[in-house]
């Protein structure tokens, strides 16, 4: 388990960082990471870019918004442990029907098609009241206490979303290597071959879209508590875009390089206000991200494993001359 | 041992009429094809004949303009093609296309997988699911059991082909279509392949789509001719030899290359 030494200076990290870093940078990237895995989880392994990511985390937190404490009197309280698991139901049905929508498409008419769904949704939640208060959206919104920590403060919400984020890398990396797993990665490669297997090739994307609704719910759930609240303006083009950005400069060809990504897009978006404008951040975060596309068009994850072989360049032409002797 | 009594007697497959038009263009009109259980048959014609597009008509790849397809006494000219698959028919394709992503060992695992209907499992897999041994086995027979943890974009052409009829041998096919399984393949490949090929259990219906004669002849007790998409000549390999038409339109013209 090498993943398993990457936790250990996450959980040093709380002891290093003040309460500004450890919240604003550090959990923040994590749950940005959560969502921006979402779609590396589709980009990478059934090969499809969806732009209604923000969709699925906004059904989560809206979801928690409406059934827990807030402060526009709208909604029905339930307890936590109600609201948590139903908004992550929530989001992972809209997942899948993101996935039944957009089945048949791939490239660029898939990007159409889910950003289509996420633009209505952004323009549902702004003029639908009842459910979603509008143009407002809810406000004071609360993590729960459970025995009597309260996961609104720093520490306790840094863990969380470490262990959600460490959680989700785990899930992602095991369902990959289940049969169905298997199965959408075929799809992505063959999709008329896996037919001639015997197979549809309806269920694999659904379930991949279903699955990576289940991920991106969970960002939204931790973002929703983050925040302490959401508007149409957390699932409209915004934060559809950032989750993109976060994912192609972390790299799309593996899961770990969301986070990659998170943390670049926050230390920016955190630190650019020192350095330029505020209304300059775009042409930043524009620049980086054509940087990234043209200098390592695999992210910055493949970049760092890239000079990690270099550095071990020898041990690699070994291996090599090997294999082509075996 | 067939559960259904039918596939005693039955045809391994039986064509009437069949027909493929695209636009204004018949890739293939009027074929009619006979195989028996176990038969070996060759399906011969020079490039643009039709093969390939009888093939993707029998195997559901494409839906045939006209005609019927029977497989072992049941209609299936309607069915999709995992439908078929079910039914034991198995099809390589001319130019292989295969999970580029995946390694072989996880390529065959998801061809017997697939097949038995067990895909649909989420918890990640243990290295003593018997369907892993299941793919080695494929590996071994199809001669692709030394690069089994190679992902399959890294193969060699003939690694390539072999692995397509590892996975084509998945979960006990009664008929398999094989397009062209030698083509492109180097001197030394060949013979395996042919080896390969001479190694199928017996009650397995190979139909086979050959361009090099030698191949075809050899390995097939009876020979369907392709011309201009249209059935030219049938008989065992003696007779398409001796055949003055076939000599015509095709041996004539590939010797003449």
């Amino acid at each position: 388990m090498k993943q398993a030494f990457i936790l250990i200076p996450l959980l040093i990290l709380p002891f290093v960082l003040n309460d500004f870093w450890l919240t604003q940078v550090a959990t923040r990237s994590l749950i940005l990471g959560i969502m921006a895995l979402s779609l590396s989880f589709l980009a990478t392994y059934l090969g499809v870019v969806s732009f209604a990511q923000a969709t699925m985390a906004g059904i989560a937190g809206y979801t928690i918004a409406f059934f827990g404490p807030n402060t526009v009197g709208i909604g029905v309280p339930l307890p936590f442990w109600v609201s948590i698991p139903l908004a992550l139901v929530l989001a992972t049905v809209s997942g899948a029907l993101v996935g039944l929508i957009a089945r048949r498409s791939r490239g660029i008419y898939a990007i159409m098609i889910t950003l289509a769904i996420g633009v209505a949704f952004f323009y549902f939640t702004r003029q639908n009241y009842t459910f979603f208060n509008g143009w407002t959206g809810f406000s004071g919104v609360r993590a729960p206490e459970i025995a009597g920590l309260s996961l609104r403060d720093p520490l306790p919400l840094y863990l969380l979303s470490l262990g959600m984020a460490a959680l989700a890398l785990a899930l992602v990396s095991g369902f990959v290597r289940s049969p169905l797993g298997l199965t959408i990665q075929a799809v992505r490669d063959a999709p008329g071959r896996v037919l001639a297997l015997g197979v549809s090739i309806t269920t694999p994307i659904v379930a991949a879209f279903a699955f990576s609704g289940l991920l991106a719910g969970a960002g939204g759930i931790l973002n929703v508590w983050y925040q302490e609240r959401i508007s149409s303006f957390s699932v409209g083009l915004g934060p559809i875009i950032d989750i993109l950005i976060i994912s192609v400069i972390g790299g799309l060809r593996h899961p770990g390089g969301a986070f990659v990504g998170a943390v670049v897009f926050v230390l920016l978006d955190t630190f650019a206000v020192d350095l330029i404008d505020r209304e300059r951040f775009n042409t930043l975060i524009g620049v980086v991200l054509l940087l990234i596309v043209i200098v390592a068009p695999g992210g910055l994850q493949q970049l760092a494993s890239d000079w990690m072989a270099r550095l071990r360049r020898p041990e690699v032409k070994e291996k090599s001359t090997v294999r082509a002797n075996s | 041992m067939p559960v259904n009594h039918s596939h005693n007697t039955a045809n391994a497959l039986e064509v009437r009429g069949i027909g493929k038009r695209f636009g204004g263009f018949w890739a293939v009109q009027d074929i009619d094809l006979t195989v028996r259980p176990g038969e070996r048959r060759a399906i011969l014609g020079p490039n643009g004949a039709g093969k390939t597009s009888l093939f993707n008509v029998l195997t559901g790849d494409t839906s045939a303009t006209t005609g019927q397809i029977t497989l072992f006494g049941d209609s299936v000219t309607r069915e999709p093609i995992n439908k078929r698959i079910q039914r034991g028919l198995r099809r390589t394709y001319q130019h292989a296309h295969l999970f580029n992503g995946l390694t072989v060992r996880d390529t065959l695992f998801l061809a017997v997988a697939g097949l038995r209907g067990s895909w649909r499992q989420v918890m990640p897999l243990r290295a003593s699911d018997a369907r892993l041994a299941e793919a080695e086995r494929l590996a071994e027979v199809a001669g692709v059991a030394d690069v089994l943890d190679r992902e399959t974009s890294e193969l060699s052409h003939g690694q390539r082909r072999q692995l397509e009829i590892g996975i084509a041998l998945a979960e006990d096919p009664k008929i398999l279509l094989l397009d062209e399984p030698a083509a492109g393949l180097s001197p030394a490949e060949r013979p395996k392949l042919s080896a390969l090929l001479k190694s199928l259990p017996e009650d397995v219906t190979v139909v086979l789509i050959e361009h090099d004669m030698d191949i075809a002849l050899q390995t097939s007790e009876s020979v369907s001719v392709l011309y201009n998409g249209r059935l030219l000549a049938e008989g065992s390999p003696d007779e398409i030899m001796r055949n003055e038409d076939v000599h015509r339109v095709y041996i004539g013209g590939a010797h003449g290359h």
